[in-house]
């Protein structure tokens, strides 16, 4: 009996990233039943990547450690230091792997597949040194760093990367079973609507300012009294700064979790919060994973056709022209409300949908018309493929 | 107990000739005092050279301090000797097989440790270094192993000159073996006299094969001197002192941007203590050449634990202080010449007509060279003054040049070259002469290389630098008439004083000499790093040799001259440059991949 096929998928990027990865992951997994799957990611999202169906082990990969070695190595080069990374290799993957999948563009994804795996698909065409694109990489690039998209979503792109069409339907994920402080276990266990906020951002252009946050939550609380506003993310600070002056009226309605939470029990607060609100794509894709429904505020880079929550019922405001400091604020407490998706100036509004060709958004209070230019690429970079 | 006899007998099997000396020598240099603890301890001259409460517990906090930094490829060398107690200490937490010397200068002190302390489980496990200095530091210069000094400071205080010779004739031996070439950063002031040092600096660098980025402020002079224009003292300085902060920055994206094995800043460089700080955490080495006069410009107050390395053209109360305010290391380094600048040349007649006298005196108008000066002008005697900041000074209407303009570099050297006698003033906020006269000013050397005559106020620095045959030098101001007088009409004389004077700038004071001196200074005393570097221990021919080099790295090695500074980007480069579309062997994808972590260690900006 000959031995079971071993694929490795390497997503070396934040969270976000790895949690778009997933309907190629689950592609891969349908095309390829009689192949193990393992993911290579970076070892603080190991915890995330143990999520995700059909990964069967999870291969974290130490970027500091990596640095320290190469800081060491730069003036120094001595054999010792490539014995010792090859060592560090052998342990993290001690056979290498018939086939790696690798979906980032930096070419350290590309080495790493080149040294873990006998034959590599990635986004270049020939090989880590090399410069040409494949067409789906290209198509990526010009996303990421032109915003030229052409509809496809990103986590559907990754899966023409991978040479697979996309799911056609939402790929979930299981909520972890992991214990949360003891505090905070009653979370979503009363009937109330439990909202999850996201208050910070990875990067500082997209946090929304703590007098926004503080409003929409004044109004939220007044709006909705019986709901419960559970707070999440890494800042602490920024989320005590948007309490502080709230009226006393709120005590007992908002639940702080931020910088208190690995990414396992962020993954199962999210999980039990009936919305989710925030700027930062990485927690609100998490959130859309896990099913919930949710309610994103996009602007500096972040665009809702290529990064959009993937799935159904998913609204994101879309940033075009930000007027000074118009923020989407009652909008996005009527949306809640049940009363309509508006958009305030400067702003758009959509809703998210799926079909065979993958992820779309489309105008919020607009039938649904999936774009034409999503499945004309798709065509044209299938030629190109063949 | 008599442990002189058992020490000896044990010294003896590998130091025959020291033991003997040392049975011979009378000893007492140390003053033997028993701790708190009842082990002995030592003083001299009243200063314990042990701790007088556990010396064993003390030598055992330094052996682990000195542990952090040797490597087991490095030869460590202990400088101070006392009772031995840290070398005791040393060598029973070195790992198997490292390899200890002790600097003995004075046999009388080992006498009074050998006489005190059992030492005969151990002393043999060290290898021991006595004679002169220079004999010492020629054994040491002929190591294959790097050298780690380990200084002992409370009993190297008592050899401190023998330490200095040593060190000094190891740098002259070390420097003129060394082979490696480094990377210098150099960061130079916005205006003012270290300008120039700062342009000498980078040309003896390069010349002597050193791969040198010129960060050069001074095109952000117009801007800095716009901020000059506002009347409250308080925003001009606000504004200048932002400008340098931002001039600071600018300093530290260029280092990010190419990471230098060393940033050398020459004294004003716009280098504040936060980006001093931020370099040293980021592992860049610093290094200032500090070519002021301490007591006159005092920042090096704010800086001094910033830099890694100062190097000062002054010593005694200069070192000291600069210890205080958190210098770590603190070394002499003297001005110097440039010889392909500051050099004889032919005049016109007409420039000798110009520039020429039988006296003159170039340099700017301070007080004491105001109420001095005056004193030297004589119906004996032509006298040119040249330079500025004469305004107001009275008497030198008819002597004073282009009405006190700045003039540059190459008018002076036409005025030292067509003057018979160069008058040579050092600078002082007094009347008379410098009472602390002690560091010498560029000047001397650049008339020296330029084969000029000069007669130079002494300084205390002076004698080790010029011989009283290649230079003369006055102590009083009224020694200078009788001196013109006498050397005036002494052509030949002055000829030769000249000439050995220009000699002399030639073997030992260029600054091609004092960089070697700076990177060989820092090299002893970072063997691992800049001192590899400059071994040539980092070349491609080295590395390719070493024992544990795989046959694949040693593949990607050959590939470069085998006198060739080899590093990772160098070895990541040259697999880039061979072709994206071929198939990559393992230890090249390891180099690559350590590579494009490297790119990010140096993230500083």
């Amino acid at each position: 009996m000959g031995r079971m096929p071993r694929t490795l998928i390497i997503q070396l990027a934040r969270l976000g990233d790895l949690l778009q990865s997933l309907p190629a992951i689950a592609q891969l997994h349908a095309r390829q039943p009689e192949t193990q799957f393992d993911l290579l990611c970076p070892s603080h999202l190991t915890d995330v990547g143990r999520l995700l169906p059909g990964i069967e082990k999870v291969r974290p990969w130490d970027g500091a450690a990596w640095q320290r070695r190469a800081m060491d190595a730069q003036q120094n080069l001595r054999a010792e230091h490539l014995v010792e990374v090859d060592t560090t290799l052998m342990a993290l993957a001690p056979d290498r792997y018939d086939y790696a999948y690798v979906l980032n563009q930096h070419p350290r994804a590309l080495l790493a597949a080149s040294l873990l795996a006998r034959e590599v698909k990635g986004p270049f065409l020939y090989g880590p040194l090399s410069e040409v694109l494949t067409p789906w990489a290209s198509y990526i690039r010009d996303v990421a760093q032109r915003r030229l998209g052409r509809r496809v979503h990103l986590a559907d792109a990754f899966c023409g990367l991978c040479g697979v069409s996309p799911p056609g339907s939402v790929v979930m994920l299981d909520p972890p079973t992991v214990r949360l402080p003891e505090d905070l276990e009653p979370i979503g266990k009363h009937a109330a609507p439990w909202i999850a906020l996201i208050v910070g951002a990875g990067e500082t252009e997209r946090f929304v300012p703590t007098g926004v946050w503080r409003r929409l939550m004044t109004l939220l609380l007044s709006c909705m009294p019986q709901s419960r506003i559970v707070l999440v993310g890494t800042e602490r600070e920024r989320a005590a700064e948007i309490q502080a002056p709230l009226p006393s009226s709120a005590l007992g309605r908002i639940w702080d979790t931020t910088g208190r939470t690995s990414l396992s029990q962020l993954a199962a607060v999210l999980a039990r919060c009936h919305r989710v609100v925030g700027s930062d794509t990485g927690p609100l894709h998490l959130a859309a994973a896990l099913g919930r429904p949710v309610i994103g505020w996009y602007f500096a880079r972040a665009r809702v056709h290529e990064t959009g929550p993937y799935g159904f019922h998913h609204v994101v405001w879309q940033a075009e022209d930000m007027m000074g400091e118009i923020w989407p604020v009652d909008e996005t407490i009527a949306a809640m409300c049940e009363q309509g998706h508006h958009a305030p100036v400067g702003w758009s509004v959509w809703t998210s949908h799926c079909d065979a060709w993958g992820a779309y958004y489309a105008l919020a209070g607009q039938s649904a018309v999936p774009p034409p230019e999503r499945e004309a690429l798709w065509h044209e970079l299938e030629t190109a493929l063949s | 107990m008599n442990y002189l006899a058992q020490n000896l007998e044990a010294l003896r099997k590998r130091y025959p000739a020291l033991a003997e000396n040392t049975q011979e020598n009378s000893g007492g240099l140390l003053t033997i005092v028993p701790s708190r603890e009842g082990s002995p301890s030592a003083a001299h001259e009243g200063r314990w050279v042990h701790s007088g409460y556990d010396p064993r517990q003390e030598a055992q906090g330094w052996a682990k301090a000195q542990l952090r930094e040797w490597k087991a490829s490095e030869l460590g060398v202990v400088l101070g000797v006392g009772l031995l107690y840290h070398v005791e200490a040393l060598v029973a937490l070195k790992p198997q097989g490292v390899m200890l010397a002790v600097v003995v200068p004075n046999v009388a002190e080992l006498k009074d440790a050998v006489s005190t302390r059992p030492m005969a489980a151990w002393i043999h496990r060290v290898e021991w270094l006595w004679g002169t200095p220079a004999a010492m530091a020629e054994e040491l210069a002929a190591r294959s192993e790097p050298l780690r000094f380990m200084t002992y400071g409370p009993a190297a205080r008592l050899q401190a000159d023998a330490h200095r010779d040593l060190e000094a004739g190891l740098r002259r031996m070390v420097s003129a073996k060394q082979t490696g070439r480094l990377h210098v950063a150099v960061v130079g002031p916005i205006y003012g006299g270290s300008l120039p040092i700062a342009h000498h600096t980078v040309a003896a660098l390069e010349s002597l094969g050193h791969r040198v980025s010129w960060l050069d402020q001074s095109p952000h002079r117009i801007s800095y001197e716009t901020f000059g224009v506002y009347h409250e003292p308080r925003h001009r300085l606000t504004m200048q002192s932002r400008f340098a902060d931002v001039l600071s920055l600018g300093v530290v994206t260029h280092l990010a941007e190419d990471p230098p094995d060393l940033v050398l800043a020459l004294a004003q460089a716009p280098m504040n203590l936060a980006v001093l700080e931020h370099l040293r955490k980021k592992k860049f080495l610093t290094a200032m050449w500090f070519v002021e006069n301490h007591r006159h410009l005092t920042y090096w107050q704010q800086l001094a634990g910033g830099y890694d390395y100062w190097f000062v053209i002054q010593e005694g109360s200069c070192f000291e202080s600069l210890k205080r305010a958190g210098a770590r290391h603190v070394s002499y380094l003297p001005m110097a010449a440039e010889p392909n600048l500051h050099r004889p040349i032919v005049l016109t007649a007409a420039d000798q007509d110009e520039y020429g006298a039988d006296v003159s005196f170039v340099g700017a108008g301070y007080a004491n060279r105001r109420t001095v000066l005056p004193r030297w002008l004589s119906n004996d005697w032509s006298f040119k003054l040249w330079g500025n900041e004469w305004e107001g000074a009275e008497g030198f209407t008819s002597v004073l040049q282009r009405g006190g303009d700045r003039i540059d570099t190459e008018t002076c050297i036409k005025v030292f070259n067509a003057t018979s006698i160069n008058l040579n003033l050092h600078s002082y906020a007094g009347d008379g002469l410098d009472p602390e006269a002690d560091f010498v000013n560029p000047r001397t050397f650049e008339l020296a290389a330029c084969g000029a005559f000069q007669l130079v106020d002494e300084r205390s620095l002076m004698p080790d630098l010029f011989a009283a045959d290649e230079l003369v030098r006055f102590t009083a101001v009224a020694e200078v008439p009788l001196l013109i007088r006498a050397w005036l009409d002494d052509v030949p004389g002055r000829r030769a004083i000249a000439e050995a004077a220009r000699r002399r700038v030639f073997a030992q004071h260029t600054y091609q000499h004092r960089m070697k001196e700076l990177l060989t200074t820092i090299g002893v005393h970072q063997p691992d790093r800049i001192g590899a570097i400059m071994r040539g221990d980092r070349n491609a021919g080295a590395l390719t040799q070493r024992e544990n080099t795989p046959p694949e790295l040693a593949a990607l090695l050959r590939r470069f001259p085998s006198d060739q500074r080899v590093e990772l980007k160098e070895v990541a480069a040259q697999i880039k440059t061979k072709g994206a579309d071929r198939e990559l062997a393992r230890e090249e994808l390891l180099v690559l991949m350590l590579d494009s972590y490297r790119v990010e260690t140096r993230d500083l900006v």
